[in-house]
């Protein structure tokens, strides 16, 4: 390993500690300025976060070691996510994620969510588990997908390969990109627990979905636990926001710094046009939510239908 | 294969045809309607530009004044006067209706892949593809709503997917026919406010879902 490669490793390391949380930061100081109001500065989360790491924590005594369990695995699996999928472009790879892997680790972390959310058997965690998992089921589809349309006309099912910006059959594939972009951004909105699908903000019994989910961490579980959502917001922002950057012919002929830049870039856009949504929309009635979730799954289907006329 | 910037166009309006098809919301799917006849009006104008025909920039300027603004205002201003049905229902739910947009879409290619394409160049079977998808859909949202107005819309919708159609597949209409067109299509939508206004004075709505029984 030569000396490049092991700052690009430092750097993702820091990347990965650091920035998830200011993206949160990012989100909620965009939104309060679209309110009017000044707002917590953009490392607020972070310091939020060391917080909760030093606090005690109050568990319920019908939880058992799964509640704990459950959070470490499911920042491990986060970590894991952050790594490997190649959600800027030029990062290290210490080794490849499959289209397939990178779906089930996703469907995994809301596994060991829903499993702390039932441990501590509090009717919030229950209700909640219930309408997580609808909303799983509705909106895996459309990621399967639009992950499957790329991994078809690329010829690979390897996601780093497919987002490595050298494969031809897919650099002149601006609309499937955009599509999949569309599909996958609609997608994480609800994977995410964002706002037409779940306010992140409300803790009103009605319409918790995720924020119930977590109801009964405190101290450092919720610490891990909110950290965890945030390298998932990274992962997620940053994987739709590169399929539009994918579109744009001139980017995959520039530098690879340039490359990265532009990354970085499309991640901080997909994440304040989340902060407009968040600001300007408003929640969906749950009975509305499977016509949202339609829109994923029709850019989707669109996907499939253009990477069919491709490969045939 | 891959898509020219102009099929991108195009499929682009057939997109935003089928957007129309996953929402009940009138407002929604006026503006909705308006985009979709703004691209249409590009579209033309790049037709206008790559066949060196300047009249095709004066039709996709009117094209887009009377489509793209005064139909929707017209049916938003009848909306709110007949009453504010915003959210009316469907007879297939919205969330399956465009799937079954899409395999509409599909079918139209095989369809486009038989039909003999007139032109070469842009268009040609994509043109095609996506010009029939706009004929299908807009029937899909005449019989699946039950409001009345959204029968207007597919009608416009199919009525969009016909001049796309007679656009990429021959080397252009006439002026003057293109300007007929577009005044009946005025006439045409004007016709059906007036009608919504009938129908909303005989039966106090404009719920076709509920138009089953005769009436004095």
């Amino acid at each position: 390993m030569n000396n490049t490669s092991w700052l690009a490793y430092i750097a993702l390391t820091a990347a990965i500690v650091v920035v998830p949380p200011l993206l949160i930061g990012f989100i909620r100081k965009t939104k309060a300025r679209l309110q009017n109001r000044v707002g917590a500065p953009y490392h607020q989360p972070l310091l939020d976060l060391i917080k909760l790491l030093s606090k005690g924590e109050l568990v319920s005594e019908h939880a058992s070691w799964v509640l704990r369990g459950a959070a470490i695995a499911n920042v491990s699996i986060a970590l894991l996510l952050a790594v490997t999928s190649p959600w800027i472009p030029g990062m290290p790879r210490p080794f490849d994620v499959d289209i397939f892997l990178f779906i089930y680790l996703f469907a995994l972390m809301r596994f060991f969510s829903v499993l702390s959310a039932l441990d501590t058997a509090s009717p919030f965690g229950g209700f909640a588990a219930g309408r997580d998992l609808t909303l799983a089921v509705l909106v895996e589809p459309a990621v399967m997908l639009c992950l499957t349309a790329l991994a078809v006309v690329a010829q690979t099912a390897n996601l780093s390969e497919i987002f490595s910006f050298t494969g031809k059959a897919l650099s002149v594939q601006a609309g499937l990109w955009v599509m999949a972009g569309c599909g996958l951004y609609l997608s994480s909105l609800v994977e995410l627990s964002r706002m037409p699908a779940d306010d992140p903000t409300t803790h009103l019994e009605l319409t918790m979905v995720h924020e119930a989910m977590i109801l009964e961490n405190s101290g450092p579980n919720l610490a891990l636990t909110e950290y965890a959502t945030a390298l998932k917001l990274l992962v997620l922002m940053g994987v739709s926001g590169q399929c539009f950057l994918h579109a744009f012919a001139a980017v995959w002929q520039t530098s690879p710094s340039m490359q990265t830049a532009c990354g970085a870039g499309a991640v901080l856009l997909a994440v304040a046009v989340t902060a407009l949504i968040e600001a300007t929309g408003v929640k969906l009635r749950w009975t509305k939510l499977p016509e949202f979730i339609a829109y994923a799954i029709t850019f989707g289907l669109l996907c499939l239908v253009v990477a069919l006329g491709v490969v045939k | 294969m891959s898509l020219s910037s102009f099929d991108l166009l195009l499929s682009a309006i057939a997109i935003t045809a089928i957007m129309m098809l996953g929402t009940t919301n009138i407002g929604t799917n006026l503006r909705l309607y308006a985009l979709h006849s703004l691209l249409i009006a590009a579209a033309t104008a790049w037709l206008g530009q790559t066949r060196h025909e300047p009249a095709l920039f004066l039709v996709a300027a009117i094209f887009a004044l009377v489509k793209a603004g005064f139909v929707p205002w017209f049916l938003n201003s009848i909306i709110r006067q007949v009453g504010g049905h915003s959210d009316s229902g469907a007879f297939i739910p919205t969330a399956l209706s465009m799937p079954v947009g899409i395999a509409l879409l599909g079918a139209n290619n095989v369809l486009a892949q038989r039909l003999p394409t007139v032109i070469n160049g842009d268009g040609g079977n994509i043109g095609e593809t996506f010009a029939l998808s706009l004929i299908t859909t807009g029937m899909l949202l005449m019989l699946t709503r039950n409001i009345a107005v959204n029968q207007v819309i597919g009608f416009l919708v199919i009525e969009n997917g016909i001049y796309l159609f007679s656009q990429t597949q021959t080397q252009g209409m006439p002026m003057a026919l293109e300007m007929g067109i577009l005044l009946d299509l005025l006439v045409a939508v004007m016709i059906a406010g007036i009608l919504l206004f009938r129908i909303k004075k005989n039966f106090e709505h404009i719920d076709i879902s509920k138009l089953t029984e005769l009436k004095d």
